[in-house]
C-alpha cells in the first residue's frame, strides 16, 4: 500500500522550517544529556546497590540530584516535542496515534518515576529507596524504548499500514531491524553519561572539599569511557542495521552526513581515550562534541528516512515574524531571569549574604 | 479524516482528556495562585520579622513544589499528549497557529521551574532580598504562563475574528480572553487558599497555627466577590449561542451545572468552618475533603467550559469530529470516506456497508460516544431506536440540538453508519419497510332507496377523512376515542328543504364495534386526563356507539360528537372504517324517513414505531405498544427536561395537549411551548430523511400498503398525495412553525429546515393547525379543474369559517354532505370494501359519484335542473370517469 495515501495533510507553518528544526536538535541535545544523565546515573546507583558497592557520601550526592534533573529534561524536552510537532507534525501525531495506549502510559508513568525519584533520596526506608529506584529507573527504560519506538514509526510512514489491523493503539515497530541497536544505543549512552554524572559530580565535590579521592573520578570516567567503547560497537550495529542506500550516504555517497557520523566516531574514541585517561574536562568535551555529532546524525537519518514521503519543501509557510521575535527576546528576558536568580542565590551571593 | 484515530471504544479518548485536563487545570491554577501566596506570605514574614511564618512558607514550598512541579508539571504535558491522540488534527491546528505563543509559555515554564528549584533548595541559604526576588519572579513566571495558555483555551472557544483573518493576535486576544483570566486569576487565589490550609493544619497546636488558619481563610475567601464578577463578566462575553448550548440543550451538563453550584456554596461554607474552634484531626480529615470539593468546583467549571464549545473543538472553525466546518459542502457532496486517509472503506457497497459504518463512527462518533463504555455509550443512546429511526437520528442530529454536530456525508453513509449501529451493534434488523396489511375486502350492502317516492334524503359523514386514535393510553394520548359525525336531511322537491327540527336521526354502528372499552384502556384513564369520569364505551361527548344526534343552527346540521368507535372489532379484527346505521325518525309519529350508512373512519396505525420501536399492540397489525409509547416519552423527558416517563409509572399519564396547545380539542395549553401540530411537525420535520409523501406516511396512516390507507378519495385515486396540498414536511412545519414565532423554540426548529416547495421556511404563510388548511378553492379555482402543476400548498383559508369541513355552498348544503370528508372525496376507493365510502351516493343515485354531480340533481330536486345554484361549474360531466370506471 502506498504510504503516501495515509500521510496527513500537514498545516502552514509560521516560520522557515529550518529555525525549528535547529530549535528542535539544539534543544534535544539539553534534553537528551540530562535525561541521559537521570538513566544513567540511576541505574549505575542501581548496579552499586545491587552489588553492595555503595560509596553513601558520592552516592546520595548523585540521587540528590536526580529529581532535578529530571525536572530539567522534562522541561527542556517540552519545547524540542513541541517544535518537531510544527514541522513534523502530521508524521509525529500519526505515529503517537498508531502506539496511543504506551505513548499516554508514559504520563502516569513519568508521575511515578519523578516521585520515585524523590523517595529514593527522602525516604527513611531503604526498602522503600530501592524498590522506588528500581521502578523509577524501570519507567524512564520504558519511555526511552517509547520514544525511539514513536521516532522509527514517525519516520516509516510505509509501516502505518499496521494500523488496518490494530486500531487499538498497540502498534510497535520492534520487528524492525534498527529499532533494537537505536534502542541499545541510548542505554549505552546514557550509562555513559551516567559515568560522567558521577565523575562530576564527584569533581564539583571535590572542589569544595579535596579529601574526595580522586581515584573515584577516574573510575566514574571509567564507566564512561566502557560503555561508550561499547556504544561503538553498538553504533556500527546501527549504522548496519539502517537500509543499504542510507549507509553508502553515510559512507561518502551524501557528504555532509558523512562529515557529521565521522566527527562523532572521532569524538566518542577521543572521549574513551580521555576516558581510560581519566581526564574529566577532556573527555566531558569529547563527549559533547560526539553528541551534537550524534543528534545532527539523528536528523540526517531522518531525513533518508523521510526522502520518500516527506519534503520540508512542500511545507506551507504563513510566517508570524513579529511573534518570532517576541517569542526571541521572551526567551532572551527569560533566561536572563533565571541567570539573574542563579547569581543571586549563588554561593557567592549566600556568603555576601551571610557577611 | 486526516489522521488515525485510536479505537478506544470503551472509554473513548476524549474522557482521558477530561480526567488529565481536569486534574491538571486544579493543580495548575495551584502553582499560579500558590505561586503569589507564598511570595505575598513570605514577604509578610519578612515584614513582621516573622520566623514561624517563614518556617510555614519553606514547610509549604516543599510541599507545593512535590505538587506542582512534579504532578502540575508532568499533567501538563500529559494534557498535550493526550489531545493529541484525542484530536490530533485541532491539535495541530493549535500548535501550528500558536507555536510562538507555546514557545513564549515554555520560556514561562523554564523560569517557573528554575525559581521553584532555587526558591526550594536555597530557601535558608538566600537573603530575604534575594529569596523574595526568587519568589517574585516563581509568582510572575506562573502567571505568565497562564496569560498564554488561557489566551489558546479561550481561542478554542472564542476564535473571533481569527475566523476570517487567521491572524495570531486576533485569536489570541479574543473576546473571552480578557474575562476569563481575570475569573482564573481569582480562582487561582482561592485555591491557594485552600492548599494551604494542607500545611497549616499539620502543624502543631498553636496559636500561630490558628493565625494561619485564619490566614488561609482569608485568602480563600477575599477572591470570592472577584471570581463571581470574573464568572458574570466570563459568562456574558461566551456567545449566547454556547450559553444556549451549555444550559439549556445539552440535558448531560445540567448535572455538572448543579454541581459547580454545590460546589461553589460548599467553599463559601466550608471556609468559616475553619474559623470554629475545633480539634486538630477533624480539621486534617476535613482538609482532604475539602482539596476534594475544590477539585469537583474547578473541575465542574472546566467541563463547563468545554461543553459550552460543543460541537466545536474550535468554535466555528472545526468540529470535535476534527471535520473543519469549510469541508462540510464538500464532504456532503463526495462524502466522507473517500477523503477519509486512514479508513479502509473508501467505496460503500452492499458487502461493506458494516465495515464503512465503523469507520464512520470513528470518525464522527468516537470524539464523544463510547461503544458499551464509561460515558455517551452509544448503546445506550440508541437503544431505543430502529434502524429508520437511526438513520432518522443521524439526519437530524446537530440541527435543532446543536451541541452534537450534524451528520457530515452523503446519504449511503449516513445508512451505512446507521447500519453499522443498529445491526454490528445491536444486532437489529436492518427494516425499511413500513408495516403491510392486506385487508380482506368486506361486501358493503347498499342500503335500499326509493328514488321516486321517498321525500327525504339523508346524508351523514364524518367530520375528518380520518381520525386518529393514541390507543396509548397508560403512557399517554393526545387523541382519545371521538369521531364526530354530522348530517343533514333533506326533504326533496323542487325546492329542497333543509329540515332541522321535527325529527330525531338517531346513529347504530355496525355489529362488532359495540365494545370499545374492551379493546383500548382509554375508559381506565379517562378521568386522569380528561377530568371527567365516563362509563364504558360513552365518549367524551356524552354519546355512546348509539344515540342520536343534535341539531346544531351554526353548523346548519346534525352532529353526533366524540362517538367513541375504534378500529378493533370484538372478533380480535382490525377494521379502520367501521359503518354506522344512520336513520332519520319523524318526532310525532315515529316513522323513519330515511336510512343510510355513513363511514366512522378511525385508525391506531400511528407510525411512531418505524423509528422509536416496539411492533404493533393489537394482532401485529395496529395500535401503540407500550414500548413504543415509553420510547417516546423516554426521548421527550431526555430532549424537553420533562419528567413525563415516571409521571406514567406514577398513574398519571398526561395529555400532550396539557402543554401544547391544539385548536383540535380546544386545548390552550402552556405559554411559550409550540401547538401539538408546530411542535411535533416542527421537531420530526428536522428528523426525517424520506422525501416528499413517503415522509408523511411514515407516521400517518396514508401509507398504500398499510392497514389503513386513508388517503382514499379520488384525490388519492388521482394519485395526488399529501405533499400536493399541504407541501412536504419541512414545508408544512414552516407554516405551523411560522404561526408561533413567540415561542422559545420555534426559532431553533426551523433553522435548520430546507423547504420544497417554498424558497424558504420564511416564505410559508404562518398557518393555524385545525383552523386553517389548504383551501380546495386553491387549486380548484371557481370550482374548475385546476390547472396543471396547481398546489394547494400554502393557500390556506383565513378563518375557521372557510374550512371546508364546516363550509356549506351557496344554498346551505355542507360541502362534506356530497362531497363526503376529507381524504375520503366521492368517489372514494376504500380497499376494505367496494364502495365502502360511497354508500350514500350509491344508495341515493346509483354511482359513487359525489351528490348532485353528473347532472344527478334528482337526488334532491327530483328532477333535473337548469341552473346551478349550489356553486358554479357543476353542470357538466364528472371529469375522471374513465379512472372510477376502472376502480375496485
Amino acid at each position: 500500500m502506498d504510504p503516501n495515501t495515509f500521510i496527513p495533510t500537514p498545516d502552514p507553518i509560521p516560520a522557515p522550517s529550518w529555525f525549528f528544526i535547529i530549535l528542535e536538535q539544539l534543544l534535544f541535545l539539553l534534553h537528551i544529556i540530562v535525561i541521559n544523565a537521570v538513566l544513567g546515573g540511576a541505574l549505575i546507583l542501581l548496579f552499586k546497590r545491587i552489588f553492595k558497592k555503595e560509596d553513601a557520601e558520592i552516592d546520595r550526592s548523585v540521587a540528590f540530584r536526580l529529581p532535578t534533573l529530571i525536572a530539567l529534561g522534562i522541561n527542556f524536552g517540552v519545547a524540542p516535542l513541541l517544535f518537531i510537532q510544527v514541522v513534523f507534525g502530521n508524521l509525529f501525531f500519526t505515529s503517537s496515534v498508531l502506539m496511543a495506549v504506551y505513548w499516554i502510559l508514559i504520563i502516569p508513568l513519568l508521575i511515578i518515576a519523578y516521585y520515585g525519584l524523590y523517595i529514593n533520596y527522602n525516604s527513611l526506608s531503604p526498602l522503600f529507596m530501592h524498590v522506588s529506584l528500581v521502578i523509577a529507573s524501570v519507567i524512564i527504560l520504558y519511555i526511552g524504548f517509547m520514544f525511539v519506538n514513536n521516532n522509527s514509526l514517525m519516520e516509516q510512514p510505509e509501516k502505518w499500514s499496521a494500523y488496518l489491523e490494530n486500531r487499538g493503539g498497540t502498534i510497535l515497530n520492534i520487528s524492525d531491524p534498527i529499532f533494537l541497536p537505536r534502542y541499545l544505543h541510548f542505554i549505552a549512552a546514557s550509562v555513559a553519561i551516567g559515568g560522567l554524572l558521577y565523575a562530576i559530580v564527584l569533581n564539583v565535590k571535590q572542589k569544595k572539599d579535596k579529601s574526595v579521592d580522586q581515584q573515584k573520578i577516574i573510575n566514574s570516567l571509567k564507566i564512561f569511557a566502557i560503555a561508550t567503547s561499547i556504544q561503538v560497537i553498538i553504533g556500527f550495529w546501527f549504522l548496519l542495521s539502517v537500509p543499504s542506500e542510507f549507509i553508502m550516504n553515510f559512507m561518502g555517497k551524501d557528504l555532509f552526513s558523512t562529515i557529521v557520523l565521522l566527527a562523532g566516531i572521532a569524538g566518542g574514541i577521543g572521549a574513551i581515550v580521555f576516558g581510560f585517561l581519566g581526564k574529566l574536562n577532556a573527555a566531558v568535551i569529547h563527549a559533547l562534541l560526539t553528541l551534537i555529532a550524534m543528534v545532527i546524525t539523528r536528523y540526517n537519518l531522518r531525513m533518508m528516512y523521510l526522502s520518500d514521503n516527506f519534503q520540508l519543501s512542500s511545507l506551507t509557510l504563513e510566517p508570524q515574524y513579529i511573534i518570532l521575535v517576541l517569542f526571541l527576546i521572551i526567551l532572551v528576558a527569560g533566561l536572563g531571569s533565571v541567570f539573574y536568580m542563579l547569581k543571586i542565590s549563588s554561593v557567592k551571593a549566600e556568603r555576601r549574604a551571610a557577611q | 479524516m486526516n489522521y488515525p484515530i485510536w479505537e478506544l471504544y470503551g472509554l473513548n479518548s476524549g474522557t482521558l482528556v477530561a480526567v488529565i485536563a481536569v486534574l491538571h487545570a486544579y493543580i495548575a491554577h495551584l502553582a499560579v495562585g500558590g505561586g503569589i501566596f507564598l511570595w505575598l506570605t513570605d514577604l509578610k514574614s519578612v515584614k513582621d520579622n516573622n520566623n514561624d511564618l517563614r518556617n510555614y512558607v519553606k514547610k509549604h514550598t516543599r510541599f507545593f513544589l512535590l505538587l506542582t512541579m512534579v504532578f502540575g508539571g508532568v499533567s501538563g504535558v500529559g494534557i498535550w499528549f493526550i489531545i493529541a491522540l484525542a484530536n490530533p488534527a485541532a491539535t495541530s491546528t493549535l500548535i501550528h497557529t500558536f507555536v510562538f505563543g507555546w514557545a513564549i509559555e515554555w520560556v514561562f515554564f523554564v523560569g517557573e521551574i528554575a525559581a521553584l528549584l532555587i526558591y526550594h533548595y536555597k530557601f535558608d541559604l538566600m537573603s530575604d532580598k534575594a529569596r523574595l526576588q526568587v519568589a517574585f519572579f516563581y509568582a510572575l513566571f506562573a502567571w505568565l504562563s497562564m496569560v498564554v495558555i488561557n489566551g489558546i483555551l479561550a481561542f478554542m472557544l472564542t476564535p473571533g475574528d481569527w475566523l476570517s483573518s487567521k491572524s495570531f493576535w486576533d485569536g489570541f486576544v479574543n473576546p473571552t480572553f480578557f474575562s476569563s483570566l481575570f475569573f482564573r486569576t481569582a480562582a487561582s487565589f482561592l485555591i491557594a487558599g485552600l492548599f494551604g490550609y494542607v500545611t497549616a493544619v499539620f502543624m502543631k497546636e498553636s496559636e500561630f497555627r490558628t493565625g494561619m488558619i485564619k490566614y488561609c481563610t482569608k485568602w480563600l475567601l477575599l477572591p470570592v466577590p472577584f471570581i463571581i464578577v470574573g464568572a458574570i463578566w466570563y459568562y456574558f462575553t461566551v456567545p449566547s449561542s454556547s450559553r444556549l448550548t451549555l444550559f439549556e440543550l445539552n440535558n448531560q451538563n445540567n448535572i455538572i451545572v448543579l454541581f459547580f453550584i454545590i460546589t461553589s456554596v460548599l467553599i463559601l461554607v466550608m471556609g468559616p468552618l475553619y474559623l470554629l474552634k475545633m480539634k486538630s484531626l477533624p480539621q486534617k480529615v476535613m482538609v482532604f475533603l475539602f482539596i476534594l470539593i475544590g477539585l469537583g468546583w474547578y473541575g465542574s467549571f472546566e467541563y463547563m467550559r468545554e461543553y459550552a464549545r460543543k460541537p466545536y473543538i474550535i468554535h466555528g472553525y472545526m468540529y470535535s469530529t476534527s471535520i473543519k466546518e469549510s469541508d462540510v459542502d464538500m464532504l456532503n457532496r463526495e462524502g466522507v470516506l473517500k477523503h477519509a486517509k486512514w479508513s479502509a472503506v473508501k467505496e460503500i457497497d452492499s458487502n461493506n456497508h458494516i465495515e464503512a459504518g465503523r469507520e464512520l463512527f470513528n470518525i464522527e462518533c468516537l470524539a464523544c460516544h463510547t461503544i458499551g463504555g464509561v460515558k455517551n455509550d452509544i448503546l445506550v443512546n440508541t437503544e431505543d431506536l430502529t434502524y429508520m429511526g437511526m438513520i432518522s437520528q443521524l439526519y437530524g442530529q446537530g440541527k435543532v440540538l446543536d451541541y452534537m454536530p450534524q451528520f457530515v456525508g452523503t446519504k449511503q453513509e449516513m445508512e451505512a453508519l446507521a447500519a453499522f449501529i443498529i445491526e454490528g451493534l445491536h444486532k437489529k434488523e436492518l427494516n425499511t419497510e413500513l408495516g403491510s396489511y392486506t385487508p380482506e375486502p368486506v361486501n358493503n350492502d347498499i342500503l335500499p332507496y326509493d328514488k321516486e317516492n321517498s321525500e327525504y334524503v339523508l346524508f351523514v359523514w364524518n367530520d375528518l377523512g380520518m381520525h386518529c386514535i393514541s390507543d396509548s393510553d397508560p403512557w399517554f394520548i393526545f387523541l382519545p376515542p371521538a369521531n364526530t359525525l354530522e348530517a343533514q336531511l333533506i326533504k326533496r322537491g323542487d325546492r329542497p328543504q333543509i329540515i332541522s327540527d321535527g325529527v330525531e336521526i338517531r346513529f347504530m354502528v355496525e355489529s362488532g364495534y359495540e365494545n370499545s372499552a374492551d379493546h383500548v384502556k382509554f375508559w381506565d384513564y379517562a378521568e386522569n386526563y380528561f377530568d371527567v369520569k365516563l362509563e364504558k364505551n360513552v365518549g367524551l361527548g356524552g354519546l355512546g356507539l348509539n344515540g342520536v344526534f343534535k341539531y346544531n343552527k351554526v353548523r346548519n346540521s346534525f352532529i353526533a360528537e366524540m362517538i367513541p368507535v375504534t378500529p378493533y372489532k370484538d372478533d380480535g379484527s382490525y377494521n379502520p372504517y367501521p359503518q354506522f346505521y344512520v336513520e332519520a325518525v319523524d318526532k310525532k309519529s315515529g316513522e323513519v324517513l330515511v336510512k343510510t350508512k355513513a363511514v366512522a373512519p378511525v385508525s391506531t396505525e400511528m407510525g411512531c414505531r418505524n423509528c422509536h420501536g416496539g411492533g404493533w399492540r393489537v394482532n401485529g397489525v395496529s395500535g401503540v405498544t407500550d414500548e413504543t409509547a415509553t420510547n417516546i416519552l423516554k426521548a421527550h423527558d431526555r430532549i424537553s427536561k420533562t419528567n413525563l416517563y415516571q409521571s406514567a409509572l406514577d398513574g398519571k399519564p398526561l395529555l400532550c395537549q396539557s402543554c401544547h396547545a391544539d385548536p383540535a380539542i380546544g386545548a390552550k395549553g402552556i405559554p411559550q411551548h409550540n401547538n401539538l401540530s408546530a411542535a411535533v411537525h416542527g421537531w420530526h420535520a428536522n428528523y426525517m430523511y424520506i422525501e416528499g409523501g413517503d415522509a408523511c406516511v411514515m407516521c400517518h396512516p396514508a401509507s398504500k400498503k398499510g392497514n389503513t390507507r386513508c388517503n382514499r378519495g379520488i384525490h388519492g385515486v388521482l394519485g395526488i398525495n399529501c405533499t400536493s396540498c399541504h407541501g412536504t414536511i419541512t414545508d408544512h412545519a414552516s407554516g405551523l412553525l411560522n404561526a408561533q414565532k413567540e415561542t422559545n423554540s420555534s426559532t431553533r426548529l426551523i433553522k435548520n429546515l430546507k423547504t420544497v416547495f417554498a424558497q424558504s421556511p420564511e416564505a410559508v404563510s404562518p398557518r393555524i393547525p385545525w383552523i386553517q388548511e389548504p383551501d380546495c378553492l386553491g387549486c380548484h379555482e371557481n370550482f374548475a379543474k385546476p390547472e396543471e402543476g396547481s398546489t394547494g400548498f400554502n393557500k390556506w383559508n383565513s378563518d375557521f369559517s372557510e374550512l371546508y369541513r364546516v363550509r356549506t355552498d351557496y344554498a346551505g348544503v355542507r360541502c362534506e354532505a356530497c362531497h363526503n370528508s376529507t381524504h375520503s372525496e366521492y368517489p372514494a376507493r376504500n380497499d376494505f370494501g367496494k364502495n365502502w365510502d360511497n354508500s350514500q351516493p350509491m344508495q341515493y343515485a346509483n354511482m359513487p359519484l359525489p351528490i348532485g354531480s353528473d347532472f344527478s340533481c334528482e337526488v334532491c330536486h327530483k328532477k333535473k335542473m337548469e341552473m346551478a345554484i349550489h356553486h358554479p361549474n357543476m353542470e357538466r360531466d364528472f371529469r375522471n370517469i374513465d379512472i372510477v370506471n376502472k376502480m375496485e
